[in-house]
């Protein structure tokens, strides 16, 4: 070897740096690939779907649909509230999402978890809900109820 | 055997495992880590038959399952891969907890700690998503509600919720990506803990062998403290593994793991969501949490339990082992468990079971009436409403009048004759059950 120990140390430095940057390079490119293909769907991306006829829904009455989305159905009540127009709502309460039920009876959502109680706007009433009922999207078509995505 | 010694040096390497002595006072606590990787293993053997039967889709996941539970042999080892789940959380607590009392977590042994830590946290997560693999309702809801928890991290939790279920509610989706992480991604993570695990336990002993070296360097002879390991304490670790063989065995036939309704998202036949066992201790501190403290029980609790497992070699400085010189540190570890053991068992009864429905002409508030209550009405008439009966005190101060049923309106509402007929929205009580409350209230409505 021609080289002093001197000169040596600095490429050996340089190799060392090789070594971290490639193996860090590629983890960074793996670490970047599962996070894009880990985010969720967007919300918003949501297709409007028909759930139904004008007609099947009276006024001030709840009704449970069903939105069916690529893993299957998902419940929203849909309710034409007259001169108030339409409202979409998905049926999991905002406390721990266990499913909700409309009560004639007492007009009132009621969560049979907690007990958690939201009227008819989805307003919370009482219980431990923290919000009112997620809102989705709804439209009018001719005679057609279209439902869509979450309003975030 | 001498051509592989030739080869790799393996006998030198076997004698590093197995020949050393072990103090005489250690018993079969001092094994449960070893039943864990028992039960592990019973895991991965009936995981890996499911699988070979198993179809991940939400359509055809239900049915797989189904036609499995049909044949006696799939049911069983669906039962053993159930049940195994339980054992295997259980054990590696009550492993933890042996760890916790002999202080074994401190110098030089950290790293075998923090290690277990993270097999800790790899079991729960194959218990949470194992759970909703089959798609019947009890996994789907008890699924959503265990994810919507994570909806309390403040700033991120919807974006949490939605990378847990791949989309904004429980789907086909969320079980696809469940059924990934339950089959590859869980079991390489726990492997490589266990490895690192295991490493470290063999390459520095059980911390009760520190007290054998302690005697050797001191120019004791250890004979008399120690026995070998081998094959004296390992026969000792295949008993208790026998012990843990036979309980999983004998529970998983003679109580097999059932197959409820398939999931309904829509929820038509209003099946009332549950948590799994071990969720009931956060189930039953969410009652005690009302309203906005709720954070405090999802993300407050989980949290400062998260930092203080992995911090505890940092945060515990006492260099003592022995427990009398450690009273703090086991004043805590005590009050913990208990605490642990009393909101699991108090959630455990608050949640609906299915309750006896033959009349009892003097019933007793504990045993007759208060199961009653606590199945079908707290739910809803529970620390939050306007009449609670959670204890007997709510329950008697209004709607309930001492020797006079009729004019009770608890009846009233449970006949029918006050409208809405209560429990709201479910199956009214059977005649026999209003009837027992009846002759309750008949008898003056005692706390006995």
């Amino acid at each position: 070897m021609s080289e002093g120990k001197e000169s040596n140390l600095p490429r050996r430095r340089f190799l060392k740096l090789g070594v971290g940057a490639v193996g860090g390079a590629l983890g960074l490119g793996y670490l970047g690939l599962t996070g894009d293909f880990l985010r969720p769907p967007s919300e918003l991306s949501k297709p409007l779907q028909v759930v139904g006829k004008i007609g099947d829904f009276s006024v001030a009455s709840p009704t449970l649909v069903a939105y069916q989305s690529s893993g299957g159905s998902e419940g929203v009540y849909v309710t034409n509230l007259g001169d108030g127009g339409w409202l979409a709502l998905d049926f999991h309460c905002t406390h721990l999402q266990c499913p909700v039920d409309w009560y004639d009876a007492t007009k009132q959502y009621i969560c049979p978890c907690h007990g958690g109680t939201y009227d008819i706007n989805g307003n919370v009433l009482g219980g431990p809900p923290p919000h009112p009922l997620p809102r989705r999207v709804i439209k009018i078509e001719g005679d057609s109820v279209l439902v869509g995505g979450r309003l975030v | 055997m001498k051509w592989l010694d030739e080869r790799l040096g393996l006998s030198e390497l076997m004698a590093g495992i197995f020949e050393h002595p072990v103090h005489k006072k250690s018993n079969f606590l001092d094994y449960l880590g070893f039943a864990t990787l028992y039960v592990f293993i019973n895991q991965a053997v009936t995981g890996m038959l499911l699988a070979t039967v198993y179809k991940p889709s939400s359509t055809e996941a239900w049915a797989s399952i189904k036609a499995l539970q049909a044949s006696a042999v799939g049911g069983y080892v669906r039962s053993l891969h159930s049940w195994g789940a339980n054992f295997m959380v259980v054990l590696v607590v009550l492993h933890l907890l042996r760890v916790y009392y002999e202080g074994a977590y401190k110098k030089p042994r950290e790293l075998t700690w923090i290690a277990g830590g993270i097999l800790l946290l790899g079991t729960l997560g194959l218990a949470f998503t194992g759970y909703l693999l089959p798609w019947d309702q009890e996994g789907y809801w008890a699924t959503t509600v265990g994810t919507a928890m994570a909806e309390y991290v403040p700033g991120i939790g919807d974006y949490v919720v939605r990378v847990l279920r791949n989309g904004a509610q429980v789907t086909g989706d969320t079980l696809t990506r469940f059924y990934s992480v339950h089959m590859l991604l869980l079991p390489v993570v726990v492997l490589f803990a266990f490895m690192v695990h295991f490493f470290f336990v063999l390459r520095q002993g059980m911390s009760s062998t520190d007290a054998l070296l302690a005697a050797k360097q001191q120019g004791k002879n250890i004979e008399s403290m120690s026995i070998p390991f081998w094959p004296n304490v390992a026969f000792r670790m295949i008993l208790l593994v026998l012990v843990t063989a036979a309980a999983l065995w004998v529970l998983a036939g003679v109580f097999p793991k059932g197959l409820g309704d398939a999931a309904d998202p829509l929820n038509k036949n209003k099946f009332i969501p549950q948590p799994a066992w071990y969720f009931f201790g956060v189930y039953q501190l969410l009652k005690y949490f009302p309203g906005k403290l709720d954070i405090a029980a999802m993300v407050g609790v989980p949290l400062v339990g998260l930092i203080a497992l992995f911090a505890l070699p940092r945060i515990d400085r006492n260099p003592s082992r022995l427990p009398q010189k450690r009273p703090i540190a086991l004043a805590i570890g005590v009050v913990l468990s208990a605490g642990m053991v009393f909101l699991t068992y108090q959630g455990y009864k608050s949640v609906p079971k299915p309750l006896p429905t033959n009349m009892v002409s003097h019933p007793s508030y504990a045993r007759n009436i208060n199961p009653i209550f606590q199945s079908k009405c707290v739910a809803c008439h529970g620390q939050s409403g306007g009449y609670s009966l959670e204890t007997y005190t709510g329950a008697i101060q209004k709607n309930i009048a001492p020797g006079n049923p009729d004019a009770s309106k608890i009846i009233q509402r449970l006949e029918g004759k006050l409208q809405p007929q209560m429990p709201l929205g479910q199956e009214p009580l059977t005649k026999d059950q209003i009837q027992t409350i009846k002759n309750w209230i008949q008898d003056g409505a005692p706390n006995n």
